[in-house]
């Protein structure tokens, strides 16, 4: 016993020994470990990623807003660093943070900025952010001048397009050869600039400053002036169509100043906000080769030169008063008051127009009608608003609030004398449009039991409009006021730890009175004091049409949802809404309704893996009753009445599913699936006219349908070479399948009379993208 | 001789446990990740670095102790005593899908967060849905995913589901690509303006970007000084520009009888490739009403009352 006592502890202190040895080794090395978990949690990552990625196709749609728009390479560059002292410096009183980041920095979509704070006492920020929006690289046109400029002009070669049939849907061969494709779009650079200071926890001010330069252009439509006799005989085709890119020659700037109170039980901060547009154009101006008939002209003597405006340069001025206070902790109230000067003043555009190369001058305003060379414009918002909460009970929550927003336009409205498209003399008075709206809205949050919370809400609103002293005298608007009442109860129920359940119904009713006395600025002034019945009143609209916006109406709303978090692992989420909407109009839109139904699920199967679904589905219809001949009186039946019925069906599915901890832990895969289709359908009735249906009318019955169909498959990889590097591989394939009738009226052949083609295309791809990056990662 | 053993064997080991404690302690590094455990030790005692979702908090603004006032565990959770001393416990405020009352969650955040953007929260959309701070906000997250332009839609569709559609169809704001995100038109925590718009109304939070489109203009359109969505669905559509509507037919809900829109439009506006003998007109085909009237939005030609020039 005693060799085996002494044995044993021989045994035991080789033990000790030993275990103290591995003790000076392990520790530390679990120290160690303990520390770059730690440092792995309390340190920023900081990482740099860099690649290649090849678009298989060209496609000014899948690049629309990724600026992949090109077939071939582009670079992946993303970067995040950060530090300072905030991280920790042994005191673990820092406060400094710093960091940059960039991101798709080989792309039109880029995007880097740098920020460096004293928590607590100030910040520094600076950012930029590019954004290519590409509309189109089918698009052609024959004009010259590049996309982004404001002066258009045809092939000196090019001859008349002769308006009369079969006009532009013939070209020569020499008319043909001058059209050429441009990719049109307009890129978006952001600059901005923020600052914050804290005085003291109470007070703080904050600035940042933006700087918006848009270049490009979108596509638009231009009517060339007609009724001008031209060199070679003919005359000019009034409401020619000539699609044009219109550029987007802007600049913005944009800044926010606000001080910023807080006290124990209430807070204020006072505000400016400025926006200052400016257009680097005045006015743009283009080529119209188009003639009532043919004609021998050849050279820039047979195109008139036409001029439109462009969007004025303008100001916007604002300031902002913003509070809230605590009576208790149970009663709250918060408010604000902004009050805003938008003023615009540009020169007006140029009305002259011009022919064989200018030597030919033609004035668009007749003798005498141009009041004034710019419109000094000014618009005054007015905005208030007032909440006070209370929840002297647990149970119940009251609420009520007033708000109280009015555009008051004080632009000098005048006559404006001046000669139509079609050549006619014209009066034109400028209605300055204002409205003011005010609501309340009262509530009541009461808990029934437990889980269980029901809410009623009522809101009113009421909207005036009008115009201020508009030159003749009349009415502008054709609702010159309205009111709103809306009821709306919710009920919240918590059935279960694992079941929440929701639903909702709202009821509206708008009451608004309608002045079918009102003459829009679109109607020819000089013509109600010929005839009062003409149809410039009503807006120019036949009597009893009221526009959908300001008719009557009625409004009910019907939502549900359900959450089910089935298990740990499973959550099932199903959401509907309903609305349907009444117009009380003879003639305008009658009714619109939408429902939407959306069913979401997440399975997480494992700690490391999941898989989400998703289904939704989208419908509404909208049906409009109208007539195409003047109607006696409002409430008269009229006898040429038509109807038109839009259907929109949405439908989307989409699997998502992500697994972590592969091949040992260094691989990461995402993938995501989706499709969707829509469809938007038109169906038109015509019952007084039974030849509408002929081929060479075809004004009723249904319309092609304008769909689009997206498959759209995701696939990342990210392997974990070491500890500091990865490298990722994704590939994505999409598909865009697009019909939209839309395009068939630009295209060579089949425009209409007047319309110059432009060949562009609905959009449709495939695409396939591969990317391979190596990403650093780094402490 | 065996007691000198077991005193070689005592100092071994205390020389071992020392030295390798010692190193624990020296070596620390990031030392303020040390610091956070000693300033908040009650939780991170046992909420250590094996438990990776709670020490991230120190690369927040909420973790930077430097700063007084940064909350501490405890100026959130409370103090928490039951589950200091039982931790199957709930804390006293626990954030997050069925966990503590909405209310008392986000007082915890309000008790700082209180001002500014947050000023109407009290009575707004998301408080009276019960909507919490924590639904939208993972706080202890390094990079919080709602605050990230690449990432915030995904959080906003977590509910808005019908939006989640419309970011999608054919005609959208870039806001999948993370170029737009929700909170450059909307306010979550509450506003004074419609729908949470960040600004008072639906045109001004649209004038931000499209400044060109604010005028005022000679030559206004109504609906452009009232409501853009009059015409517009800006979440997403399946008629570019982002339309409620196509053209005639859009232009037909609210105008009849000048000129064209009082005419009835069907298979025509597809033009001869729809089956239309004749020629197709321009008042119905392609950009319909538009092909003219381009400058929708207000023109400024004081030859343009019609929105032609």
């Amino acid at each position: 016993m005693k060799t085996r006592s002494e044995g044993m502890k021989v045994r035991v202190l080789s033990f000790a020994v030993q275990g103290a040895l591995a003790a000076m080794c392990v520790l530390p090395a679990m120290a160690q470990a303990a520390d770059d978990k730690l440092a792995a949690l309390t340190q920023p990552t900081n990482t740099i990623e860099v690649g290649v990625e090849n678009v298989s196709q060209k496609s000014a749609k899948f690049g629309e807003y990724t600026g992949l728009r090109k077939s071939g390479g582009e670079l992946i560059g993303n970067f995040s660093v950060s530090g300072g002292d905030a991280y920790g410096n042994g005191s673990g009183t820092g406060t400094t943070r710093w960091g940059i980041t960039g991101s798709d920095l080989g792309t039109t979509s880029r995007a880097f900025g740098g920020s460096v704070s004293s928590q607590g006492k100030w910040d520094l920020s600076i950012g930029y952010d590019e954004l290519r929006h590409s509309f189109s690289d089918t698009f052609q046109t024959p004009q010259q001048g590049s996309m982004g400029g404001n002066n258009f002009t045809m092939p000196t070669n090019f001859g008349n397009l002769n308006g009369a049939a079969p006009a532009a849907r013939v070209l020569t061969a020499v008319q043909q050869g001058a059209f050429h494709t441009e990719e049109v779009g307009t890129t978006r650079k952001n600059t901005s600039f923020a600052a914050a200071f804290n005085f003291n926890p109470q007070l703080s001010l904050k600035f940042d400053y933006n700087h918006l330069d848009q270049s490009g252009a979108k596509l638009m439509g231009t009517g060339s002036q007609g009724g001008i006799t031209l060199i070679g005989g003919s005359t000019g085709r009034a409401e020619a169509n000539n699609v044009i890119m219109n550029p987007t020659n802007y600049k913005t700037d944009t800044l926010n100043l606000a001080l910023n109170w807080v006290g124990d039980r209430g807070h204020l901060t006072g505000a400016y906000y400025g926006s200052i547009f400016r257009d680097g154009y005045n006015s743009l101006s283009w080529q119209g080769a188009m003639s009532t008939a043919a004609s021998a002209c050849v050279g820039v003597a047979c195109f008139v030169n036409n001029t439109m405006s462009t969007a004025p340069s303008n100001n916007f001025h604002q300031l902002n008063l913003i509070g809230g206070y605590a009576f208790s902790p149970s009663t709250k109230l918060a408010g604000g008051f902004s009050y805003s000067r938008n003023t615009q003043n540009d020169s007006y555009a140029p009305t002259s127009i011009a022919q064989n190369g200018g030597a030919l001058t033609y004035d668009m305003m007749q003798a005498g009608g141009l009041p004034r060379s710019s419109l000094d414009g000014l618009v005054v918002a007015r905005h208030a608003d007032l909440k006070l909460t209370n929840q002297t009970t647990k149970d119940l929550v009251l609420s009520a609030a007033y708000k109280f927003n009015e555009r008051d336009n004080r632009t000098p409205s005048n006559t404006y004398l001046y000669m139509q498209l079609g050549n006619g003399a014209y009066t034109g008075v400028n209605t300055p449009f204002s409205n003011r709206k005010t609501q309340i809205e009262l509530a009541g949050d009461y808990r029934l039991a437990r889980n269980q919370n029901i809410r009623l809400a009522y809101e009113r609103e009421s909207i005036k409009r009008w115009c201020n002293g508009v030159a003749d005298g009349f009415q502008c608007v054709a609702s010159p006021s309205s009111g709103e009442d809306k009821l709306g109860l919710t009920y919240r129920a918590k059935a279960s730890d694992s079941v929440k359940f929701n639903a909702g119904y709202a009821h509206a009713k708008r009451s608004a009175d309608i002045d079918t006395t009102y003459l829009s600025n679109a109607g020819d002034r000089k013509l109600q004091a010929i005839n009062t019945n003409h149809g410039v009143f009503n807006g120019g609209n036949y009597q009893g049409f009221v526009a959908y916006n300001y008719a009557s109406r009625t409004q009910d709303i019907l939502k549900a949802g359900v959450n089910w978090q089935a298990s740990e692992e499973l959550d099932v989420g199903l959401k509907g809404r309903y609305s349907k909407d009444k117009y009380d109009a003879a003639l305008g839109v009658q009714s619109g309704d939408t429902a939407s139904i959306n069913l979401d699920a997440t399975y997480t199967y494992s700690p490391r893996s999941s898989v989400s679904a998703y289904a939704s589905m989208q419908n509404s219809e909208r049906d409009l009753r109208d007539a195409s001949a003047p109607v006696a009186h409002a409430g008269a039946v009229a006898t040429t009445i038509w109807t038109n019925q839009l259907k929109e069906d949405s439908n989307a599915i989409g699997l998502t599913t992500k697994h972590t901890g592969l091949m040992g832990g260094k691989l990461e895969l995402l993938g995501d699936l989706s499709y969707s289709l829509d469809k938007s359908h038109y169906s038109t009735q015509v019952p007084y006219l039974a030849t509408c249906g002929a081929a060479g009318t075809l004004t009723c019955g249904d319309t092609p349908d304008i769909k689009a169909k997206l498959l759209t498959f995701k696939l990342t990889g990210t392997y974990q070479v070491d500890k500091s590097s990865k490298v990722a591989l994704a590939y994505q394939y999409q598909k865009l399948s697009s019909e939209d009738y839309y395009y068939n009226g630009y295209q060579y052949g089949y425009t209409p009379n007047r319309v110059v083609p432009t060949n562009e295309q609905a959009p449709n791809y495939s695409v396939n993208l591969i990317g391979v990056s190596y990403i650093h990662s780094f402490k | 001789m065996v007691m000198m053993r077991k005193f070689l064997a005592a100092c071994a080991v205390a020389g071992g446990l020392i030295w390798g404690c010692t190193a624990v302690a020296a070596d620390a590094s990031p030392a303020q990740g040390k610091t956070a455990l000693t300033g908040d030790a009650a939780c991170t005692r046992c909420h250590d670095e094996s438990d990776k979702k709670v020490l991230t908090i120190y690369q927040t603004r909420h973790g930077v102790k430097g700063d007084s006032r940064a909350p501490g565990c405890q100026s959130c959770h409370g103090t928490s005593g039951a589950h200091l001393k039982n931790k199957q416990t709930p804390t006293d405020v626990s954030f997050g899908k069925n966990k503590s009352d909405a209310k008392a969650q986000d007082a915890a955040c309000m008790t700082c967060h209180k001002s500014d953007k947050r000023t109407h929260w009290e009575g707004g959309q998301h408080q009276t849905n019960d909507v919490t701070c924590s639904n939208c906000h993972t706080v202890h997250a390094a990079a919080d995913k709602v605050r990230s332009k690449k990432t915030q839609a995904d959080v906003c569709f977590t509910c808005h589901k019908d939006q989640r559609s419309d970011s999608r169809k054919i005609s959208h704001h870039p806001i999948g690509e993370g170029k737009v995100v929700c909170s450059d038109c909307h306010n979550p925590h509450g506003s004074a303006g419609p729908k949470l718009l960040k600004k008072n109304t639906v045109t001004e939070t649209c004038y931000t970007c499209h400044a060109e489109k604010r005028g005022p203009f000679l030559w206004e359109h109504q609906p452009v000084t009232e409501d853009c969505s009059t015409c517009h669905n800006s979440h997403g559509s399946n008629i570019a520009p982002l339309l409620k509507s196509r053209t005639p037919f859009l232009c037909s809900e609210c105008h009849d009888g000048a000129h064209n829109s009082k005419v009835p439009a069907a298979g025509n506006v597809a033009g001869t490739q729809g089956g239309l003998t004749a020629v197709p007109s321009e008042n119905y085909t392609g950009r319909a009403c538009l092909n003219c009237h381009a400058l929708i939005h207000g023109s400024n030609n004081p030859a343009g009352a019609l929105l032609h020039r």
